[in-house]
């Protein structure tokens, strides 16, 4: 069995492309190592994350799962962000119900500029994941 | 499916963390087991040209290339593709450098995540469809509504350049709000002498036959989009027909009704048919139809019969009309108004006599105004004391909580111009903020402060001051106990958004901000942009500012449609857009009201959403959001973005 010190959580980090994005490479050009756990998807805007590819997302393995917007009113697309905070609010329920913790599904804030703060949350994600264990899905 | 993964050394930046031979002995484990090439330095010259020739020899059908970040060089690759003869959509880049080499400690971990995420790449690219760029025919010519500052000079500057344009303004004239001021801050300009010139090349210039004017007139309908537009507008009659006008004025001699004046702030009275004021251009006058005394059904041709230039000039019957254009984008310069400073309680405006507010006062200074550019009190007399209060509903959160911006660089010009007409006289500034930007403006405020007769007093909120008047007509400025008397207070109300913006915000679908100006596409990279594909925004309309900048505006969007909009050269469309399965789609709407772009449309008869690609974006919302899955989101489709989830996690 897996002991919590030896599990590495699988992570999918989906960030839109043009903060969040930005920001992870920010953190690129700044040389911040941080833990390798998080693979991330590109999608134009948070917008487009559709509560599917999370559930997808945890069905082929992920024990984790994180959603980078641009800021509240920065979104490139005006709003995009907003559909992902609401859809966010309503993915919390339906993981719930499946008997999933909320907490593996995280959504936050990272600007182009954001080297730091990008590197900060996702080893904040990976430890939360990490203390939470591995993903086991009943059914 | 032939499959080519392009590994890039990047030097050793990619090199020293992530072994190329792990990458390439993991990949015959992929679907398809693509082929991998290493490359150096595969965004130079020599790496360009190596990455084409392989393409070339190895043909294969989609292309993985795993480098530094997309935002980088995702441009330079598709044109590599391109070069060789492929679709460069049939490419999907992967950031090993930024995201993974640049940012992992231990290059065995390194290592391994790269493998997983070219795995993901590879799955997801075997989905990907080759898209192409469409063509659109466009219309190069523009719609400017509002014919001040910022709509003249975007309309100059578009003839200049060879393009047609249509100008509607409302009003009988053309210059905006200055057309009514005397004197410009911040070096004291004479109006007239500065607009003159730009009105008289607008109407008789080098290309007037490329400037269609329309007065008096207002936009009804607007339907297609960028490139495409038609726009209808409706045209009042002026009863005065333009072309054939001298302007002498001696119809309006001749004519027996009168009504107050509108454009002298309602200071002065004007005759059925007179000019809105002496030296308007066009200089002709026009007729207000409800003050016309064949309103009251009484047959009157006076005017008609007193015009020298004979039957055709005055058209008592005209009617108003609808006209079409097609043009191919709008430029919005509508500009601004004056919030009511009634709204501000206890000031006196409205109420009692000599408050007035600072258009009032520009007609007042004004030698084509009520009093021929007289300061004079409602009885007449000249004022010895004058109170200017700056920042009346600005700053306030009860009002408007923004800074107007303007206002105290007028109140300071004011002060230059009652000092130089009635010298000797007191001015008393009371201000909530001072502010003087620009490198010319200071001046002003040096000069008012050097100024023995001037004096600057701050006040905390408006409402700690009240203006009162007393039994013998002298007005009280009270301040916190303190009691100034004056003759006449001047209003400096905060700069709102002209009249009417709302309804043309509804009219076009471009969205307001809180305060109710246009909202720009971005306040600092795209402020000239409208949220509205092809439908820009000059001047006041979107936030209060100087003649400067909304002259520089107007440039900016006639920029924007030169830019845009070339003759005989197509607009691109970017693939990357959503498109709706018409036997899908269950005409929910659910996706219209998503959009941030108004892009798509609804087709009752058919009970279909339509995404115009033109207007799209790409951001992929009404993808996410269409409960039916009808919609598809072109480079980013569902089972792309599936693919690549499964690929990444094996
Ligand atoms: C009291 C006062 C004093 C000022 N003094 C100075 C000064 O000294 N120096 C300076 O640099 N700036 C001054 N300003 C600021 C200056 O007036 C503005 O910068 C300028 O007017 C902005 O130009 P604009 O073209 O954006 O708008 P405007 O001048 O407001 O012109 C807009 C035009 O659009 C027309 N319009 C509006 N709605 C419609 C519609 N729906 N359809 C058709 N037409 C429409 C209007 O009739 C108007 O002709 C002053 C402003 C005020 C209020
Ligand atoms: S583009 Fe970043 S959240 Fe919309």
């Amino acid at each position: 069995m897996t002991t919590v010190e030896s599990f590495e959580p699988k992570i999918i980090g989906f960030l839109c492309n043009w903060c969040s994005y930005a920001g992870a490479d920010k953190a690129g050009g700044m040389q911040l190592s941080y833990p390798p756990n998080v693979q991330i998807i590109r999608v134009m805007c948070s917008g487009r994350v559709d509560p599917q590819f999370v559930f997808s997302a945890f069905e082929k393995g992920a024990d984790g799962v994180i959603i980078l917007a641009c800021h509240p009113g920065d979104c490139h697309y005006k709003e995009g962000n907003c559909r992902a905070l609401q859809r966010h609010c309503m993915l919390n329920l339906m993981l719930e119900q499946l008997g999933i913790e909320k907490e593996r599904c995280r959504l936050d804030y990272v600007s182009a500029g954001e080297g730091e703060k990008f590197s900060r949350v996702i080893g904040e994600t990976v430890e939360t994941v990490r203390a939470l264990g591995p993903l086991r899905l009943d059914q | 499916m032939k499959i080519g993964v392009y590994f890039c050394n990047c030097g050793s930046n990619i090199a020293e963390k992530i072994s190329s031979a792990a990458v390439a002995e993991a990949a015959s484990f992929f679907p398809d087991s693509p082929y991998v090439t290493i490359v150096d330095f595969i965004c130079s010259e020599e790496g360009k040209l190596q990455f084409e020739d392989s393409l070339k020899a190895e043909q294969p059908d989609r292309v993985v290339v795993a480098a530094c970040s997309p935002r980088d060089h995702e441009a330079t690759f598709r044109s590599c593709l391109t070069n060789a003869g492929m679709n460069p959509y049939l490419m999907q880049v992967v950031n090993i450098r930024e995201q993974i080499a640049w940012v992992t400690e231990h290059p065995g971990v390194a290592t391994e995540k790269a493998i997983a995420a070219i795995r993901g790449a590879v799955c997801r690219v075997r989905l990907q469809q080759p898209l192409e760029k469409k063509q659109l025919e466009v219309c190069p010519d523009a719609l400017v509504i509002g014919a001040g500052p910022a709509g003249m000079k975007a309309a100059l500057s578009l003839a200049e350049a060879g393009r047609s344009v249509v100008l509607v303004e409302r009003t009988p004239f053309i210059g905006g709000l200055p057309v009514r001021f005397e004197d410009l801050f911040p070096a004291m300009e004479c109006a007239p002498c500065m607009l003159e010139p730009l009105m008289g090349d607008l109407l008789h210039g080098e290309h007037p036959g490329k400037i269609e004017l329309m007065t008096m007139a207002e936009l009804v309908e607007v339907t297609g989009f960028y490139g495409n537009f038609i726009a209808k507008i409706r045209r009042k009659p002026r009863h005065v027909s333009l072309h054939e006008c001298i302007g002498c004025g001696e119809c309006v001699e001749a004519c027996p009704a009168t009504t107050m004046n509108e454009f002298n702030s309602s200071a002065s009275g004007r005759k059925a048919i007179d000019f809105a004021f002496t030296g308007v251009l066009p200089n002709a006058p026009f007729l207000m139809e409800e003050v016309c005394v064949r309103a009251q059904g009484v047959e009157c041709r006076a005017c008609k019969d007193a015009c020298p230039m004979g039957e055709d000039v005055v058209d008592l019957d005209e009617e108003s009309t609808v006209v079409e254009r097609t043009i191919g984008s709008i430029i919005l310069a509508t500009g601004a108004g004056l919030y009511d400073a009634s709204r501000v309680a206890g000031l006196g405006m409205g109420v009692l006599p000599d408050v007035y507010d600072a258009m009032q006062f520009e007609r007042m200074l004004s030698s084509t105004g009520p009093t021929g550019g007289e300061i004079v009190t409602a009885a007449g007399a000249v004022p010895s004391s004058v109170a200017i209060i700056h920042c009346v509903g600005s700053l306030d959160e009860d009002h408007n909580p923004y800074c107007s911006g303007i206002c105290c660089r007028y109140a300071f010009k004011f002060n230059h111009l009652v000092t130089a007409k009635l010298p000797g006289a007191s001015i008393t500034h009371y201000h909530r903020e001072l502010v003087v930007p620009g490198k010319e403006a200071h001046m002003l405020l040096r000069h008012a402060a050097g100024n023995s007769s001037t004096t600057l007093k701050r006040y905390a909120a408006i409402s700690d001051l009240a203006v009162t008047r007393d039994d013998s007509g002298t007005l009280h400025v009270c301040s916190r106990g303190e009691v100034t008397p004056v003759d006449m207070v001047v209003l400096c109300p905060a700069v709102i958004p002209a009249e009417g913006t709302d309804r043309l915000s509804a009219l076009l679908d471009v969205s307001c901000d809180s305060f109710g100006f246009f909202r720009e596409l971005h306040g600092r990279t795209d402020a000239a942009q409208s949220t509205l594909k092809g439908i820009y925004l000059a001047g006041a309309c979107q936030e209060p500012m100087d003649i400067r900048s909304a002259m520089l505006e107007g440039m900016a969007t006639a920029g924007h449609t030169l830019a845009g909009l070339q003759p005989g050269r197509t607009i691109e469309i970017e693939p990357i857009a959503a498109e709706v399965d018409e036997n899908g789609c269950a005409g929910c709407r659910l996706c219209l009201s998503v959009c941030p772009y108004h892009a798509i449309s609804f087709n009752s008869e058919q009970n279909i959403s339509h995404v115009n690609a033109v207007l799209c974006h790409g951001c992929g919302t009404c993808v996410t959001a269409c409960p039916a899955g009808a919609i598809t989101g072109h480079g980013f489709t569902n089972e792309q973005i599936m693919a690549e989830i499964e690929g990444v996690l094996q």
